[in-house]
């Protein structure tokens, strides 16, 4: 049986090592600053994106890879071999019309045996890219593709996100807040402590007055969540190294924290989110 | 004189001595405050509250000595401002229900009631603390039932209750130790010993002409100069009717005609922000193809204008709120339950309880918080706070004006956040005078306030905000500096009059010449056991150099304590801290 082929899009915010490591497919949503339009993940670094992003008096615009874009994908993988099944997991429905576009390419794929599954990650980010990740170490090791969806279903269940933001402006204009709403307007100093519904909806779980404050509530969360079970976290980073950094030494304090990877918040997510955003991601190993 | 029993009219002159002698007096029972801070003051807040008493008095006169006595405890309970005000709005509760019945009361008559006030009056305090008004009052009811044991006159009953009270007060000091502390007696107490005071001149044959303001009078028998009553009934009437600022209450929907092409488009933060410039208690509840507004206005028309823009207006209410309760003061001898029914037509209670309609529901939650200062009101209103009440300088919110701020709120499940020990009282008894359900979070300063609001959430039971509230409000350390008024040693501090003292929740824990030492004596003090916030409300009297001062000190001493800088405007507090 031919190795299952793993396709993403680019706001799994996977370092490029890795994809090239795991031979991750990766399609690129795009940001559009006016008439400038750039590929994430690819044409922009985090740092040139970050700076431009708080210099534009526009937010810059977002859009979806075409059906036609996956098809190509998919077309050439089918090419390279038929028999090969493809597991192709991309960024929350909620959020994005990038499900809907490779669902719609998948309809179009005219080859005789084709076996494509499109899945929502119902996530984000690098909550979205562990999936992934996770689906092509299985597909490395010969899993099957039922295995391989069974699994990443598993793993979106089980794994504890959250997000700072330093305002939720960008949240609000890009149209992504979802429950985070009730928060705005507020004149005091109040960080949100966001994230994702099952399905990948935003929504604040609490909030609280500054940043330290915020951290110390996201610690307690997961505490909550996980006590003292062996854990991953994956850390992801924006422009302000500074907050990441603290609120993941204050989690490796307080939790039994086993493996520490990184990433970065990427150009589309981070068009959303803003500058000065901090992600962690944590599951049991 | 020689009295063996009192009628309305004599309760009544009694009663007009007794405010007019708290009023001119006011001023030397708020030198009574504990603590030298220039606001809390009891001699305000209880001379607001019998002044709404006298007015409801003057209203309902009768010579029915029960009626008589009951409107002025409708006036005062709905007046009754600060603790001492809702103290004593409870006392002549207890008396006039004593006496409902009673055309003429005999001295044992008075004194039973008298007794009955005090009951009422531990009854409604939660933790009754001795040594305050609740002391005077139960000491001077207690002998006057002795007394009266053998006593038939009324004067002399009366001379009796107010040279008990009068000794009860001046051991006031024995029994509070910050009274002795501080070489004060109970600022309350005082005020209710000016109260009785009145009533001995009154028996005595000093008399106030009702209704004439201008009356100067002699009380002979007592050699009592009685100034002129003036102010009381113009303030009041004002206070009461043209008190109602937006006075149309209008409820009305809103058709959206969304295929029609000339529709425009409804920006609900808009419309909301355009009501609010002439009117106030605006709800508006937006579905797919209908709005329901909830307005109180001055001009109905420009409303409908307004509104109409939008699509088709139905249903349409409109009450006129000064007209219902003019009526309500020409009415005679109403029962308590027709009185408080009043007061939810003044709100506009009536209409927001016709079954709801179109399938339209109340807000699951409303709040309303008392602040001090634009700023800080703002900040309330920022932070979801429907209503915020005015807790100026002297100025405790009545029960009354928290009665309508309830009442006036479509929400299924009200709280209210005092934001001062001295509202919580009153904030209390207004929640028992409604049917709505309320829940009071104690919060005794604004930085408590604020963090029990942020605390809130909509998804959760009353009960359980109610425990995240109350612990989130415990979780912060407030701070206060202002100028002390007056010479004392509080707390272990010397105090001097002018200088800029620096209270820790109720703790006078510095005292400077200087604004910014005290400021960093407090933080000081504030910040011992560390925290990760400090928010800095400045008022009136700061300045931007000694905010920055204050933010480059706290930068340079606690390097990891993120600052929230907001402008508070209150008044007498240059600086407000929160330290979480």
């Amino acid at each position: 049986m031919s190795k299952v082929r793993i396709v993403t899009d680019s706001t799994a915010d996977i370092p490029a090592d890795v994809r090239e490591k795991y031979g991750i497919t990766m399609i690129s949503l795009k940001v559009l600053f006016g008439e400038e339009t750039y590929l994430d993940a690819v044409d922009l670094t985090t740092e040139e994106f970050y700076s431009r992003l708080k210099a534009s008096p526009v937010l810059p615009k977002t859009s979806q890879p075409s059906p036609a874009d996956f098809l190509d994908v998919y077309e050439r993988l089918l090419a390279e071999d038929p028999t090969a099944p493809i597991v192709s997991i991309h960024l929350a429905s909620v959020l994005s019309g990038t499900y809907q576009s490779a669902t719609i390419a998948k309809s179009m794929v005219e080859i005789e045996g084709a076996d494509i599954r499109v899945i929502d990650s119902c996530s984000a980010s690098f909550g979205h890219g562990m999936q992934v990740v996770l689906a092509a170490q299985m597909a490395e090791n010969g899993a099957s593709a039922d295995d391989i969806v069974a699994a990443t279903a598993q793993r979106q269940k089980n794994t504890g996100i959250y997000f700072l933001v330093d305002t939720l402006d960008y949240l609000q204009k890009g149209g992504r807040i979802g429950k985070a709403a009730a928060m705005i307007g507020s004149l005091l100093n109040i960080k949100p402590i966001l994230s994702l519904e099952p399905n990948g909806t935003v929504t604040a779980v609490d909030k609280a007055r500054g940043s330290k404050k915020a951290m110390a509530k996201i610690v307690e969360l997961l505490k909550q969540s996980f006590g003292n079970d062996e854990l991953a976290l994956v850390v992801a980073k924006t422009d302000d190294e500074a907050t990441t950094n603290e609120l993941r030494d204050r989690l490796t304090a307080e939790l039994n924290i086993k493996e520490i990877y990184y990433t970065t918040v990427g150009t589309v997510i981070g068009t959303y989110t803003g500058p000065g955003t901090s992600a962690v991601f944590l599951y049991k190993v | 004189m020689s009295k063996r029993a009192i009628d309305g009219s004599d309760f009544a002159q009694m009663a007009l001595l007794g405010a007019d002698l708290l009023k001119r007096n006011a001023e030397k029972v708020n030198a009574l405050n504990v603590f030298p801070v220039p606001d809390g003051d009891t001699g305000t807040n209880m001379n607001l509250t019998m002044t709404s008493g006298i007015t409801e008095l003057k209203n309902k006169q009768s010579a029915h000595l029960g009626k008589t006595a009951e409107a002025l405890s409708k006036g005062l309970l709905m007046g009754a401002r600060g603790n001492s005000g809702v103290i004593l709005s409870q006392l002549f509760r207890g008396f006039s229900k004593s006496l409902a019945h009673v055309e003429e009361a005999t001295a044992m008559d008075v004194a039973v009631a008298l007794q009955h006030g005090v009951d009422m009056a531990y009854k409604a305090v939660v933790k009754p603390v001795e040594g305050t008004i609740l002391t005077v009052a139960k000491e001077a009811a207690r002998h006057a039932v002795q007394f009266a044991r053998r006593n038939t006159e009324v004067l002399e009953l009366m001379e009796e209750v107010y040279a008990k009270a009068n000794e009860a007060l001046q051991k006031t000091p024995d029994l509070l130790p910050v009274l002795k502390q501080v070489g004060v007696v109970d600022s309350g107490g005082q005020g209710l010993v000016f109260i009785y005071e009145g009533f001995v001149q009154a028996l005595s044959g000093a008399k106030v002409e009702l209704g004439n303001d201008d009356a100067a009078l002699e009380a002979a028998p007592a050699e009592v100069k009685v100034a002129k009553l003036t102010e009381p009934s113009s303030a009041q009437a004002k206070l009461e009717t043209l008190d109602i600022e937006f006075f149309y209450d209008m409820e009305f929907f809103i058709k959206r005609n969304v295929s029609g092409k000339s529709a425009v488009v409804f920006d609900e933060s808009a419309y909301k922000k355009a009501l609010s410039k002439d009117g106030d208690s605006i709800l508006v509840i937006t579905d797919d193809d209908i709005i329901k507004v909830h307005v109180h206005s001055r001009k109905p028309g420009d409303v409908f204008n307004l509104s109409v823009r939008y699509g088709e207006l139905t249903d349409i209410h409109i009450l006129n709120m000064r007209e219902q309760h003019r009526e309500l003061l020409e009415e005679e001898g109403l029962s308590s339950e027709v009185n408080l029914a009043a007061a939810e037509l003044l709100a506009g209670q009536a209409i927001d309880n016709r079954p709801a309609e179109h399938g339209f529901e109340r807000a699951p939650y409303g709040m309303i918080a008392v602040a001090l200062g634009d700023g800080v009101a703002e900040l309330f209103r920022s932070s979801d706070v429907d209503v915020v009440l005015s807790g100026g300088q002297t100025m405790n919110p009545s029960t009354e004006d928290f009665v309508k701020a309830i009442d006036g709120l479509s929400a299924e499940h009200i709280f209210i956040f005092p934001n001062n020990s001295n509202i919580i009282l009153a904030a209390e008894q207004a929640a028992q005078l409604t049917e709505r359900p309320v829940t009071i979070i104690p919060t005794k300063t604004i930085p408590q306030g604020i963090a029990a609001v942020l605390a809130f959430k909509e998804d959760e039971t009353p009960e359980r905000n109610k425990e995240w509230m109350v612990s989130a409000a415990s979780m912060v350390i407030s701070g206060q500096v202002t100028k002390a008024v007056r010479d004392t040693s509080i707390d272990g501090v010397e105090i001097t009059e002018g200088h800029y003292i620096g209270l820790k929740e109720k703790s006078i824990v510095t005292s400077e010449a200087e604004l910014l030492a005290a400021c960093q004596a407090l933080l000081a003090s504030m910040l011992e056991d560390e925290g990760d916030i400090v928010t800095i409300l400045t008022g009136e009297g700061s300045t931007e150099d000694t905010t920055s001062a204050i933010c480059e000190w706290i930068s340079e001493n606690y390097s990891d304590l993120e600052i929230d800088l907001q402008n508070g405007g209150q008044p007498l507090y240059p600086y407000v801290f929160a330290v979480e």
